[in-house]
């Protein structure tokens, strides 16, 4: 092999090397835009992709769904952290106070006409996705309204109500409803809830005006807030009255405990609907939808952000702006059951009549309604997830029996201030 | 990226000196040639070289240079020098993953090499049928994606369904909450990496057993060594350099064992609730990946980088010595 040819064979794999580098950056063909829009699964959105595709033939939507809203996370802060990203990304709200917490990585929606359909939205819905410094970096989607889902006829055989007006009326308050649980075990022998977390801390403590944060970045009031202490209470007494069934969400035994009733009470945000139909078919009718205590929680949604370095700002906001109006979030609850977080929509004939056959015909549209009228919205610092996680955490030690639970609001602490100090 | 600059050209043969440079130009020539050839070989790893100062040597060292900043990767980076290495030493979630790497580490590596050196001694036998079918299966569990093996695993070890707890319950023993318990949690690990890994080292050691002249035992047979003494005083010497080379490999492999962990622990990073298997590289992982905290990620995995240094080194030192005994 002479020299020159060497040559050429590096010259060539060098340029491979290179076109593999620069295959990210999306070109126009024929004065068509082409729309890099990043999803995660779970969003319902596709048939409205197809559709926006249909009525908008100059525009290309490029979709990738990254697989979970973890994986989306991730990717976008990659993409991000090397001067790239897409044109539409959607956040999780979980992750939603990391992102905002460094604004300037996204375009503010006010600049491009966010403040005309601001008042369409739940006002605390819409907060999730504002920045410290008053700028939009996201529009919500969906609004995760909470109910519980439980078995009729596991209540029934424990000698429970199995009416859903009934059980609602059973637990006005999470005292009240640690009660039913007490008893759901002296009659069963079983937990009553899945885990504690989900079905207690996660909507107890969004019930008030504040978490983890007051009024800014800075102002951590974790450990004072009594809405925060409060509601972890009621997990340590949910843990103590043996009412869970120490199921882990999203694994395994929780798919399984579905099906076969190790627990009886689910705390249900509207997009889980599908999930636990899709999970549990063979329950089919023997699952219903009560209201929440304190008639109050949200789990779940997400916002739809543009990044700063998107080619196509204005085409990026006009397609949010049609795919979060009020119309299309209508279609998309009737087909996936993602709840609308435009609450001009309540009030219509189509979610106040709205049934669903799998929860025994319950009319899950008031249901969900009643849920995210009264939730105020809610300021999430940048430690917003560390913190929930290390909380989270000293609440499922307890639950496994690992930790006593004398101990485990000052470890809940001491976590929170080691994973703050990293 | 010019790697070839063509040979120098040879300046005109000046006619005064016609009889010299007609002496010159064919050792000129063939001075060149050999040149290339000279040069093919570097031409030949070029590209792995290469692609490794992209993807490997320039990473390595820029963790160096994260790790003395707080970087947030979509923010502010700012100076810090050393204080991520300080915060770290004193964080006890740090002291606590790297209790459980050890731990996982040694639970999984020691029953695995015992175990291929024992399925090696099966497979080397001379009467055994179907050799290379055995033989090419234990790399079955090598080559199985390792996210399949976990979600197996994790299903068989499972609190209310998994299979292993039924045999328990059969037994008449309670049901072990593998996930939840600190030390059932890394013995669940540990089987996985296990599982993953002992077709490798099996297959290492055969080679290596089949290396071993016939004659040794013949002689040790005659002087009356019988099955155990041959295998301790024949087949274990023999291998030591083999075996310090595995003990190598799965050191390095075990003081990074990631994907196991971070799967069990999904939808979080903390490694179970209490962080009970949580290994160095998840650490690493959640506060870079999931906390957005890159400069304190970075200086995880420079302490990681330094320990296996420390262990290589502590292992080629050992093997030099035991090598320098026979």
């Amino acid at each position: 092999m002479s020299a020159k040819r060497i040559a050429r064979t590096v010259i060539a794999g060098g340029a491979a090397l290179a076109l593999l580098a620069g295959c990210s950056g999306g070109g126009d063909t024929d004065g068509k835009i082409t729309l890099d829009v990043w999803t995660f699964g779970g969003m319902g959105l596709d048939e409205a992709f197809a559709t926006y595709q249909e009525e908008n033939p100059n525009i290309i939507l490029k979709v990738t769904n990254a697989g979970g809203s973890d994986e989306q996370a991730q990717a976008l802060t990659t993409a991000l952290a090397g001067g790239k990203g897409p044109d539409v990304a959607a956040i999780e709200v979980g992750y939603m106070s990391q992102f905002k917490a460094q604004p300037q990585n996204f375009v503010d929606l006010r600049t491009l006409g966010s403040d005309d359909i601001e008042s369409s939205f739940l006002d605390w819905r819409w907060s999730q996705g504002v920045a410290a410094d008053g700028s939009v970096v996201g529009i919500p989607t969906d609004v995760g309204g909470l109910a519980m889902a439980y078995r009729t006829d596991l209540f029934e055989a424990a000698g429970l109500p199995s009416d859903r007006d009934e059980v609602s009326a059973l637990w006005p308050t999470w005292d009240d409803f640690i009660e039913v649980g007490a008893e759901y075990r002296a009659a069963t022998g079983k937990g009553m809830i899945d885990n504690v977390n989900s079905a207690i801390f996660n909507p107890a403590v969004r019930q008030g005006s504040e978490m983890y944060y007051g009024d800014g970045d800075d102002d951590l009031i974790y450990d004072s807030n009594p809405d925060v202490r409060e509601a972890f209470g009621y997990a340590l007494d949910a843990i103590d009255a043996g009412i869970s069934s120490r199921t882990p969400s999203w694994s395994e035994a929780w798919n399984a405990g579905m099906n076969n009733g190790d627990f009886a009470v689910l705390a249900a945000p509207a997009w889980m609907m599908t999930y636990i139909s899709q999970q549990a078919p063979d329950t089919s009718g023997k699952w219903d939808i009560a209201a929440v205590p304190e008639n109050a929680g949200n789990w779940g949604g997400s916002q739809l952000a543009i990044p700063a370095k998107s080619d196509h700002p204005e085409e990026a906001f006009a397609f949010i702006e049609w795919l979060m109006s009020p119309e299309r979030q209508l279609e998309i609850f009737q087909a996936h059951g993602n709840f609308p977080s435009t609450p001009e929509l309540y009030e219509t004939e189509d979610i106040q009549n709205f049934t669903s056959e799998f929860f025994n015909d319950a009319p899950v549209g008031p249901i969900y309604a009643n849920s995210v009228a009264s939730i105020e919205p809610i300021f999430e610092g940048p430690q917003q997830r560390i913190i929930d996680t290390a909380i989270l955490n000293s609440l499922s030690q307890v639950e496994n029996g690992e930790e006593p639970a004398a101990d485990a609001w000052s470890t809940a602490l001491k976590n929170v201030k080691t994973a703050l100090g990293g | 990226m010019v790697l070839s600059a063509p040979p120098r050209s040879t300046p005109a043969p000046q006619s005064t000196k016609s009889a010299k440079s007609t002496a010159l130009k064919p050792r000129r020539r063939i001075k060149s040639a050999s040149r290339v050839d000279a040069f093919a070989p570097y031409m030949y790893i070029a590209p792995f070289f290469a692609l490794f100062a992209v993807f490997g040597l320039f990473p390595t060292v820029f963790t160096f240079y994260v790790a003395l900043f707080d970087w947030n990767p979509i923010g502010g980076q700012t100076f810090i020098g050393l204080d991520n290495f300080v915060t770290l030493y004193g964080d006890e979630r740090f002291w606590n993953a790297m209790r459980n790497t050890f731990s996982i580490w040694i639970l999984s590596t020691v029953p695995q090499l015992l175990l291929a050196l024992f399925l090696a001694q099966l497979l080397n036998n001379a009467r055994l049928k179907f050799a290379n079918l055995f033989r090419m299966t234990m790399l079955v569990p090598y080559i199985t994606s390792v996210v399949a093996t976990t979600i197996v695993f994790a299903s068989l070890f499972g609190r209310d369904y998994g299979l292993i707890n039924s045999f328990l319950n059969f037994f008449g023993v309670e049901s072990i909450d593998f996930a939840a318990n600190t030390f059932a949690s890394h013995i669940m690990v540990s089987t996985m990496v296990l599982w993953r890994w002992f077709g490798y080292n099996t297959l290492i050691y055969l080679a290596a057993l089949q290396a071993i002249p016939k004659d040794i035992y013949e002689a040790a047979a005659i002087d009356g060594a019988g099955g155990f003494k041959q295998f301790f005083y024949v087949t274990i010497p023999s291998l030591r350099p083999v075996i310090i080379f595995t003990i190598i490999v799965s050191t390095i492999g075990g003081l990074q064992v990631f994907t196991e962990p971070l799967l069990l622990s999904a939808p979080g990073l903390t490694g179970g609730s209490g962080r009970q298997f949580q290994t160095l590289s998840l650490f690493m992982y959640e506060q870079g990946f999931g906390n957005f905290q890159f400069g304190y990620g970075s200086a995880i995995g420079v302490t990681l980088f330094a320990l296996i240094v420390v262990f290589s080194v502590i292992n080629y030192l050992l093997s030099r010595r035991i090598t320098s005994d026979d």
